[in-house]
């Protein structure tokens, strides 16, 4: 009787002790896993960008490479009047090169935070994508079960002093690594935007979301929706793909 | 006897005599007081310039100022500034400083703004920033994660203190760093443009920002107030001298603002312009009297005529007239302008109520009026010169009449 009494009372405890009882380390394990998940160690892909205006309605396909937490490469294929823009990415340094001018341009840190392409993503979304591995502390806050699977929702707050402009961030990802979410935070706590990632399907050998959404909080009629049409992981690359020469002579 | 003529011809007609005497006072009045009022208004501009981080002598990389880019800088501030201490007249106060363009950025909104690192105790006296009201601590000297930001700014980025701020700038050797930053305190500045522009950290915190544990961008110089005219040219040289083994510039602040300077050469001639304004306004009125007086008197100059008054006589006792009506309300008017510029120099004028508007121009909301001699003298040279010369009409009218003719009139 008195053994019963302790069982309950420890699983009473275990239910009712709220997030700590997971570890910190279970959250970095998690975004981790999630990064290299999404990312793997190289990729290639088409995807398809929709950029949602309440006037109006843009769609360009963007053929993209990366590789490891930090390189990436993007070119614009269609339509025909942006074709062969590209935006080649190293470490956190970005330039842009434009075929009608010729010219590579290095993005200042002015324009860092600006849109990307005229999308509502921002030159610094894609310039600071290690930056949610390595400047952030994640904290496992719920555990849900959906279709059979473990999906896990993290709070994720900025170390003191990472050079990071959100307050905070909440992740949900499920456990094979799939993000189905990400909202950033100002340091109110208010919701500054919000990408939520659907239609998990078969895409390059793994699950992976096929429609991303980036919407700006409070926004109904605006968002720019990416959709993967093509994505084959740890693709062979070519060397010295990820190079400023690649950018202007848009090697495929 | 010219003289008591025109004396005694004033007083006859005291009503009209004080008419147009009231308005040569309004006239010397107004344009001295103006006058004092623009000097003070220029004054208020010059100084919150020279406040603005610019100072009276700033030694630069010669490359600085056409592209001020952290690969301009100023390698050794320090022995740069052993170098020239010694050239100073005593009382001169010698700040370095890192100014950089970057990016400031928090959840919501990103500006461009000049990162400014400085020594926060070094610049009391120096530049606004050592000197301007605060909300919330002035930067420690040793803060490495501290930031100001001007209170325009903090209202445009909905931020308060001790939140956060990214500030990104490109560093020494070409690469983009970023680093996060505690907001300390808010500044208030005279000009609101300021507060948009500046945010200020330590040195130190902006010497790792950039990548370089001694740089500087600027070395600036502030004189001690009373020799700020006289010394600037002759520091200036001997800094230049001293300054020869480096690779360096030296600036005065009127070639550091030479907008400033055009600006103030273009203030005299808008003295001179509205003096000559006031005095056409006030010309008419002097020929109008003066013509009005001639009329009036036809009789009586019928009859000096007769009595063998010849013209030349006749237009010396009215141009007399006009002399001692001239002279008589200058006096008043200078005499009253100056002592209501000196009262209201005391306390100076407070255009607190125009106060958006006159941060837009960059001046001070408090303006000291400040007489400068040569004002004076040329607003009574135009009132006394011209008025005489606009005199010369009725006066030549007046000696035209001819005895019959006058007889005829009534």
């Amino acid at each position: 009787m008195k053994r019963q009494a302790t069982g309950i009372l420890v699983l009473l405890a275990l239910a009712l002790a709220p997030f700590p009882a997971l570890a910190d380390e279970d959250g970095a394990a998690i975004v981790n896993k999630a990064f290299e998940y999404m990312r793997g160690d190289t990729s290639k892909s088409v995807v398809e960008m929709t950029i949602q205006r309440p006037d109006f309605t843009r769609t360009m396909v963007i053929k993209g490479w990366t590789k490891g937490k930090s390189d990436a490469l993007f070119f614009i294929e269609s339509p025909p009047k942006d074709a062969g823009n590209g935006t080649l990415k190293k470490g956190r340094d970005m330039w842009t090169y434009n075929p009608k001018v010729n010219r590579t341009i290095k993005l200042p840190p002015s324009m860092m935070s600006q849109a990307w392409m005229g999308s509502d993503f921002s030159n610094d979304d894609l310039s600071k994508t290690d930056s949610l591995v390595e400047d952030f502390d994640h904290t496992v806050t719920a555990e849900k079960e959906v279709d059979g699977m473990k999906v896990y929702e993290l709070t994720s707050i900025p170390h003191e002093g990472a050079a990071v402009v959100w307050g905070k961030l909440e992740l949900t990802i499920r456990e094979d690594g799939v993000l189905l979410r990400e909202a950033f935070f100002d340091e109110d706590g208010l919701l500054v935007k919000e990408m939520t990632n659907s239609d998990v399907a078969e895409l390059g050998g793994r699950l992976f979301p096929k429609v991303w959404t980036m919407k700006k909080a409070g926004e109904t009629d605006r968002f720019t929706r990416l959709t993967y049409q093509e994505l084959a992981f740890d693709v062979k690359l070519p060397p010295n793909l990820f190079s400023l020469s690649s950018l202007k002579t848009k090697r495929r | 006897m010219f003289a008591q003529l025109a004396w005694r011809n004033i007083w006859r007609n005291p009503r009209r005599t004080a008419i147009i005497l009231l308005a040569i006072f309004m006239g010397v009045f107004s344009m001295i007081f103006f006058a004092a009022f623009s000097r003070g208004m220029a004054n208020g501009m010059v100084n919150n310039a020279i406040d603005n981080l610019v100072g009276h002598i700033k030694i630069q990389h010669p490359d600085y100022r056409s592209d001020p880019d952290i690969s301009h800088r100023i390698d050794d501030p320090r022995s740069v500034m052993d170098e020239i201490r010694p050239e100073l007249p005593d009382g001169s106060k010698i700040v370095q400083r890192i100014r950089v363009e970057g990016v400031a950025a928090n959840a919501r909104e990103t500006a461009g703004i000049e990162i400014t690192g400085i020594e926060p105790s070094k610049e009391k006296g120096v530049s606004f920033i050592g000197d301007a009201p605060i909300e919330g601590e002035m930067l420690e000297e040793d803060d490495e994660h501290g930031i100001l930001l001007g209170a325009a700014l903090a209202d445009r980025f909905d931020t308060e203190v001790g939140k956060k701020l990214v500030l990104t700038t490109q560093r020494a050797d070409g690469e983009t760093q970023s680093r996060a930053f505690r907001i300390r305190g808010l500044y208030h500045a005279e000009i609101q443009a300021t507060e948009k522009a500046y945010v200020f950290i330590t040195l130190d915190a902006a010497r790792k920002l950039v990548g370089n544990k001694n740089c500087a961008t600027e070395i600036a110089v502030t004189l001690p107030e009373n020799k700020a005219d006289r010394a600037l040219e002759q520091t200036v040289s001997k800094c230049k001298e001293a300054l020869k083994p480096f690779n360096l510039s030296v600036y005065d602040w009127m070639e550091q603002i030479p907008a400033m300077k055009a600006y103030l050469a273009m203030f005299d001639m808008f003295l001179y312009i509205w003096f000559v304004v006031v005095f056409i306004a006030m010309g008419f009125g002097i020929v109008n009297t003066v013509l009005m007086a001639v009329f009036e008197r036809m009789r009586e100059f019928g009859l000096l005529k007769a009595i063998g008054m010849k013209p030349a006589w006749i237009i010396r006792m009215v141009l007399g007239e006009s002399l001692f009506l001239l002279i008589a309300g200058c006096a008043a008017g200078t005499l009253c302008s100056l002592a209501f510029t000196w009262y209201v120099a005391v306390t100076g004028i407070d255009l607190g109520s125009f106060a958006q508007g006159v941060k837009m121009w960059g001046m001070s909301r408090m303006i000291y009026p400040a007489i400068d001699i040569g004002d004076v003298i040329a607003a009574n040279a135009v009132v006394i010169v011209l008025g005489l010369i606009v005199s010369v009409y009725p006066a030549v009218k007046a000696a035209r009449f001819t005895p019959v003719e006058t007889m005829r009139q009534n």
